[in-house]
């Protein structure tokens, strides 16, 4: 490096710490400690999510595992009772898609961004490892009752990999629930649509199009071939193949052990995916599909799940019914298409969670299985249906107490726990409401 | 007859210089006489009026006489056309013929993309401030011959062309001037023919003032204001200079107050049916001799663009098929577009059967060359043949003032025609020649038909006689010889010049090999030489024995099919044929009625509408005999939802970015009531929002207050008696902070919110000094005039208090900052938009009385928008603040009840949470008399819910305006059937029109028309925000 690049290198860098900036307030509140004794949840509604409600029930969990629910169950001694009567039991909620840890602060704070790493093809970048477990967004999505987020990297045709999170812990690693959950892949845009904001013409569309379809069967091929040496590499003759980071994560992915989420909505992108997917025998799980319900046989057929995203948006198509973002979830679900539910993909707004779902009851979506597409239906989804998503013995006690329907917005959650820890229910939203409270009290006099 | 087709080349060198009056003779004179008369020709002298066979007699370039039994003059050459029409020359009313051509533009809308945007070079002379207004541009000064684009205009006919300057906003004066060959001097005929302004956002995002459409109005409004000053001011100031400062010298101005003082033309460029309102407001408001060079889609608004009475250009570019090839590429097809390219042929027809007074131009076409053929489509679809003609040849010689002279072949005119061989507008016909001030330009001559049958002698084989069929295309014959009884086909067959060759093979009849032939083709003999395979020469000559027999037509007249939709309003998605009825009694039964009044919520309660206001409110009402009874058990009333800051419904960009300060951009100078985000938040029962200009500035443009009227015209949205308003803005948008044109950081004032004060501050001081200003010179008149400023007048209004003030806000400091100022000027702030902070300063605002209009939720998008909370709006309630829920965003505004619903998790009663989207906007935007709660007397705008609207699984059942049901959800159904019909007539009309045409690009039609590129992005995510949270 020569004296002049060494010199706007380190500019570069310093503008960058001058322009950083430090989110504004440090929480008082903290990360809860470990379940110490059972706790019973005594008298309330309880939405198992798998089987039925239970009505005046009981549910007790200890070590972080639920372990008993019913109606009139007998409570061990040592357990902690709290009287829920008049209130709901949920699990947590869980969010899908979104970008919650990675981007703070959108605009005017770049150094909270760490939502796309360079390049086009980054199947090894693991979104946990930048999970800031500082961001006022966490706390903010557990007051909504999102207890699970799957934080995935953006950007580019293959992006990284998602990992499911828990909204609770001190560091990344206590935090992360799965990683892994599903490598990121963006599907390129299929139809040519002129616009008046672009210069690009159809021939340049096209070679764009022809390029990045071929990025990515190329990522594919290239790690499958990895793959193949990596495994040969022992026997006899072979000799040793030096690792490559993006084809050495994928190699799970080829093995079918990791899904890929590709995002695509338009219906010639949706039927682009399947059929790449099949021919590269990977698991796929569509993520946006605002078309999907017009190849609802072809998902079906295939049993590609869907990430239904944003269900509070606008038809793409002037043409289109207003309601149809609404009603899609109906849509599939009636065609017997395993889906989930997930908002807009910013952290910011992952509390409004369950507004998607109530949204497309409105439209059409029977209630139990709203409240299935943002519990039990992304578990399933994200592979961790083993853990959290519905409220059975052995899974995490990972729920939440409210003071009614959590679809109604209306409705508050009161108490969340994740792993039996009894969270801080506190957040910055709170704490500057009640900051202010204060300011109206001394200036009332009181 | 065809011989003199030869004499062209020569005549015309010897005319070439003829009308150089005071240039020198170089070398010899030239006197060809100028005496022409044509005879046995089909003349139309004017359109309607024919003579079958008469003669047209010339001399020295003028028409000396026309008609059946003219006496041809004894030195006049004589031209027979017999099979010919005379046609008066074309006039072309726009054209850049000769124009300096304009710098790249960037795409519509004045979007920031586009790495180049243009650059204005600086004007010389006493230019105008602003480079877009270059009023003083005349095309004399700046017009150069151009040979090849008069040569196209020639091929369709035209002869004359208003040569129109195309650069800016006020681009200038236009020139007539002739389509022939010869120096400036000789061709321009009129040096002045109109003012030329341009209705559209020109010059992309970093262009400077203005880069948006409402800007661009703006603009034209305060320059005729200026004009009329500029008269005033330097009339005051002639009168006695003592005493007074000079005023300025501005070319452009001093142009313009011509135009007004004199009414002289004014001709501006609308890009669709809106502008062409927008413009006609325009020369109303300002009282101009307008014309329009409009769009193609008058048709469109057809009643609101005749009510205008302004003449109008119209373009002939009919768009090409929307392209259904795929089905997916058929998804992404509006119906819009599908209509439209369906019904744009029918414009000119449409406008013509209404009265509107209109003229043809072939601006706009791909190619000027097609124009006669778009000429012919429009007459197939409607246009009489005779108002096309009008439209090319009286209409604009008319209005150009040039009827004396131009227009028609009646004697004394200027010998300006176009010879052709059948009816001008009619296929096959082909323009032959046309003449301009008496001199001849050939355009296209046939050769001489050569198809028929000839026998034919051969010197190389005397003995035998052989016969040349020729048949097929007159300029690409085909055919074949027989000879020595064989049949041989004609190979390489080439024709031009009037020599016509080709080769035979002759294996069979002796000569092994290629016979090689050519020869000269007159009517009825050719003289041709040839060459045998063995390489002997030889001649051979052929004798006409029957010329071609008329090839019957076998192809069937083409049955003109007419758009197959009827109009709606708007011309496309849920578009009605006419405005819902307003019944004179509705009657809503049984429900419970959430009337946000005194009343508060009423269970199983009925509500009477008369003629669109409330009438009663109560139970158990009885129904007038011809009410409209609606049975609302079980469903929920409200009043309509009203949003206190939406974007919707604006044509183009929302921010006028190249200034500061631009409180004379006004947002009801550019509604588009065709945006389909208003069917869409009806569908959601918002009923009303409040439209603001963008959060670019710190004092940005006049607001609307509207209703959702889906399918009235723009003006029909404002709700009258709402008070004017105006968008403030602060914090991070206005300093610029996101903004970084080339990686600079911008330059404009101000960059702090330090500078944002002083500016808001400097601005307001300035318009107490104009008002000074006014009233100093209310006393003695006779002294120049101060300058009518739009900015400052709606500055004083404001500081009257009759302009409410919006303005958007984030952080705690600003809200105090603005509140400080407003009261340091004796002012109230009307609402405080966004207000994310407002919790921090909720005593402030009370005290002050402003109303805070915020997001429920929105937080974390940008660093001043970090301490947004929830909880925000019911803190400030609490602390008495007048508090709304507003949208900022279109989707987000076809579900205000859900949130209002987030007011309601902390502890506010239901109707409280509902006044944020219903009486608290109202109260805010100074409409709470009219709307915002279900009171006897009041407008009435409803909607039924079919459960309570605080309710997630609620959703809306019917919204009313004004007494008038304009969604419901089981008409909202029959539409949705309808659309799939329309779009699928219209899809298999394409597929039907190719598969009986070559293609579906018509040639020189127009591309496909973005009339509303700001619905096409799904507004989503973090990307939306960005756009959105201005």
């Amino acid at each position: 490096m020569n004296t002049n690049k060494l010199f706007r290198f380190v500019c570069g860098w310093s503008l960058l710490v001058v322009f950083f900036v430090f989110p504004a307030t440090a929480s008082d509140y903290h990360p809860a400690p470990k379940q110490k004794n059972p706790i019973a949840l005594v008298g309330g509604t309880i939405h198992t999510v798998s089987g039925a409600v239970i009505s005046g029930g009981t549910i007790i969990f200890d070590k972080g595992k639920i372990t008993a629910i019913g109606v009139g169950i007998s409570i061990p001694p040592g357990t902690e009772q709290i009287d829920v009567r008049g209130k709901h039991i949920y699990p947590g909620l869980i969010d899908a898609s979104s970008n919650l840890g990675l981007l703070e602060v959108g605009l005017g704070a770049p150094g909270t961004v760490d939502a796309a790493e360079v390049g086009t093809i980054n199947p090894n970048v693991r979104a946990e490892v930048a999970v800031n477990p500082e961001s006022e967004q966490i706390p903010v999505a557990r007051s909504g009752g999102v207890l699970i987020v799957a934080t995935s990297p953006g950007g580019g045709l293959i992006s990284g990999l998602a990992a499911a999170m828990m909204m609770e812990g001190w560091t990344w690693e206590e935090m992360t629930l799965q990683s892994g959950v599903g490598l990121i892949v963006n599907w390129p845009s299929m139809v040519f649509s002129p616009s008046p904001f672009s210069q690009q013409t159809r021939e340049n569309f096209l070679e764009n199009r022809e390029n990045n379809l071929k990025a990515i069967r190329n990522a594919f091929t290239d790690a499958r071939a990895y793959w193949t040496a990596k495994k040969a590499e022992g026997q006899k003759g072979i000799p040793y193949h030096h690792t490559d980071p993006k084809w050495e994560a994928m190699i799970p992915v080829l093995e079918g052990k990791i899904p890929v989420f590709v995002n695509a909505n338009e219906v010639t992108q949706i039927q682009a995916a399947m059929q790449w997917a099949e021919e590269e025998k990977v698991r796929m799980v569509l993520v946006g599909g605002r078309d999907a319900w017009r190849v609802k046989d072809q998902l079906l057929a295939k049993k590609v799940p869907v990430i239904f995203t944003d269900v509070q948006n606008a038809p793409a198509r002037r043409w289109e019914d207003y309601d149809l973002v609404f009603k899609t979830p109906a849509l599939l679900q009636s065609a017997g298409i395993q889906f989930c539910i997930t908002g807009d993909r910013s952290g910011s707004n992952a509390r409004n969670l369950p507004h998607h779902a109530a949204n497309a009851v409105a439209y059409g979506l029977p209630q139990d299985e709203a409240l299935k597409s943002i519990t039990l239906y992304p578990a399933q989804i994200l592979g961790i249906a083993d853990r959290v998503g519905s409220l059975e013995v052995g899974k995490d006690a990972t729920l939440l107490i409210t003071d009614g329907d959590i679809l109604q917005i209306t409705t508050n959650v009161e108490q969340a726990f994740v792993l039996g820890k009894k969270v801080d229910m506190r957040d910055k939203h709170k704490s500057l409401y009640n900051k202010y409270k204060e300011k109206y009290r001394q200036l009332s006099g009181e | 007859m065809q011989r003199w087709w030869y004499i062209v080349a020569a005549l015309m060198i010897a005319l070439a210089g003829v009308f150089a009056q005071t240039a020198p003779t170089i070398g010899l004179r030239s006197n060809t006489p100028t005496v022409h008369a044509f005879i046995n020709a089909r003349i139309i002298v004017a359109p309607g009026k024919t003579i079958p066979n008469g003669i047209l007699v010339i001399r020295h370039g003028v028409i000396e006489a026309v008609g059946e039994n003219v006496i041809i003059p004894a030195d006049a050459r004589v031209w027979d056309l017999k099979g010919l029409s005379l046609y008066p020359g074309l006039i072309e009313m726009v054209s850049d013929i000769g124009m300096p051509k304009p710098p790249q533009q960037q795409g519509a809308g004045g979007g920031l993309g586009g790495a180049q945007q243009q650059r204005q070079e600086p004007q010389k002379g006493a230019a105008h401030w602003n480079a877009k207004v270059l009023a003083n541009v005349a095309a004399a000064n700046e017009f150069q011959p151009d040979a090849k684009a008069a040569e196209k205009l020639r091929s369709q006919g035209f002869t004359l062309a208003v040569a129109t300057p195309q650069r800016g906003v006020f681009r200038g004066t236009s020139a007539v001037v002739n389509l022939g060959d010869g120096s400036a001097t000789d061709l321009l005929v009129k040096p002045f023919a109109a003012h030329h302004i341009a209705l559209e956002a020109t010059g992309g995002f970093l262009s400077g003032y203005p880069n948006s459409l409402m800007g661009t109005i703006a603009l034209i409004r305060q320059t005729w204001y200026d004009a009329d000053w500029y008269r005033k001011a330097h009339e005051a100031y002639n009168k006695k200079p003592a005493g007074q400062k000079r005023p300025e010298t501005n070319a452009s101005l001093a142009v313009l107050a011509d135009a007004l003082a004199l009414k002289q033309p004014v001709m501006i460029k609308a890009t669709d049916e809106l502008n062409f309102l927008r413009a006609a407001k325009i020369g109303k408001e300002f009282g101009l001799n307008l014309w329009i060079f409009g769009s193609g889609q008058e048709y469109q608004r057809l009643d609101a663009i005749k009510a205008t009475n302004v003449p109008v250009i119209l373009p002939l570019n009919f768009p090409d098929a929307p392209s259904v090839d795929t089905p997916e590429e058929a998804l992404n097809v509006t119906l819009e577009e599908l209509r439209h390219w369906d019904a744009a042929p029918e414009n000119p027809g449409r406008l013509h059967k209404a009265g509107v007074q209109i003229a043809l131009t072939s601006a706009e076409l791909k190619d000027a060359g097609s124009f006669r053929a778009q000429v012919r489509k429009a007459i197939e679809r409607g246009l009489n043949a005779d108002a096309a003609l009008a439209a090319v040849t009286t209409t604009p010689a008319s209005w150009l003032g040039l009827s004396a002279r131009y227009g028609t072949l009646e004697a004394g005119k200027v010998a300006n025609f176009v010879v052709t061989d059948g009816d001008l507008f009619v296929e096959k016909t082909n323009v032959r020649e046309v003449w301009i001030d008496g001199k001849q330009y050939e355009v296209k001559v046939p050769p001489t038909d050569a198809r028929g049958t000839w026998e034919m002698t051969i010197s190389a084989d005397p003995d035998q006689r052989g016969t040349l069929t020729l048949k097929g295309e007159v300029e690409r014959p085909t055919g074949n010889v027989t000879w020595r009884e064989k049949e041989l086909r004609l190979n390489n067959v080439t024709y031009a010049a009037g020599r016509l060759s080709f080769t035979i093979n002759t294996d069979t009849i002796g000569w092994k090999g290629t016979m090689i032939l050519s020869g000269m083709v007159s009517a009825n003999e050719i003289h041709g030489v040839g060459e045998r395979p063995d390489g002997a020469p030889f001649t051979w000559l052929a004798s006409r024995r029957e010329p071609a027999k008329a090839e019957p037509d076998t192809t069937k007249p083409k049955e003109p099919e007419m758009a197959s939709l009827p109009d709606v309003f708007p011309p496309g998605e849920y578009g009605r044929p006419r405005l819902p009825a307003q019944p004179q009694n509705v009657l809503v039964r049984n429900a419970t009625i959430w009337t946000q009044g005194p009343q508060g919520k009423l269970e199983g309660t009925d509500m009477l509408v008369t003629r669109g206001k409330i009438a009663r409110i109560g139970k158990n009402l009885t129904a007038p005999a011809d009410a409209v009874i609606i049975d609302a058990t079980g469903k929920h009333v409200t009043p309509g939802l009203i949003d206190a800051h939406s974007h919707t419904a604006v044509s183009a960009s929302v921010n006028e970015g190249g200034q500061a300060i631009t409180a004379e951009v006004r947002i009801a100078d550019v509604l588009d009531p065709d945006d389909i985000w208003i069917y869409r938040q009806l569908a959601g029962g918002t009923t009303a929002a409040n439209i603001l200009h963008g959060s670019a500035n710190p004092i940005g443009g006049q607001n609307a207050v509207v209703k959702w009227r889906w399918g009235a015209l723009p003006d029909e949205l404002l709700i009258a008696g709402a008070p004017p308003g105006v968008k403030f803005a602060l914090g991070e948008n206005v300093k610029q902070s996101h903004f970084n044109p080339g990686g600079q950081p911008s330059t404009r004032y101000p960059r702090t919110r330090m500078g944002v004060e002083q500016i808001i501050r400097d601005r307001f001081k300035a318009a107490l000094d104009y008002e000074r200003d006014w009233k100093e010179w209310e006393r003695d008149k006779t002294r120049i005039p101060p300058r009518r400023d739009l900015e400052l007048d709606a500055i004083v209004e404001m500081l009257k208090g009759t302009r409410l003030i919006h303005s958007h806000c984030y952080r705690q400091d600003e809200i105090l900052m603005l509140i400080r100022v407003a009261e340091e000027f004796g002012i109230k702030i009307a609402t405080f938009q966004h207000v994310l902070e407002g919790y921090k300063v909720a005593e402030a605002i009370t005290k002050h009385g402003a109303g805070a209009s915020t997001f429920s939720d929105w937080w974390s998008f940008k660093i001043e928008a970090y301490d947004a909370i929830l909880g925000n709006g019911p803190l400030m309630h609490r602390q008495g603040v007048l508090v709304s829920y507003n949208s900022d965003n279109s989707q987000l505004a076809t579900r205000m009840n859900w949130e209002a619903s987030k007011a309601a998790k902390f502890g506010l009663s239901e109707e409280e949470a509902l006044n944020f989207v219903t009486l608290n906007p109202a109260k805010q935007l100074g409409i709470a008399d009219k709307v915002g709660s279900l009171e006897v007397g009041k407008d009435a705008d409803f909607v039924i819910w079919s459960g309570n609207p605080l309710s997630t699984f609620s959703k809306c059942e019917q919204t009313w305006v004004d007494g008038r049901k304009y969604f419901d959800v089981m008409e909202d159904a029959q539409m949705r059937e309808q659309i799939q019909n329309e779009r699928s007539t219209l899809i298999q009309k394409i597929h039907t029109s190719k598969r009986t045409s070559s293609g579906h690009q018509q040639a020189g039609g127009g591309a496909p028309r973005f009339r509303r590129p700001n619905e096409i992005s799904l507004r989503s995510c973090m990307e939306g925000m960005y756009d959105e949270h201005e």
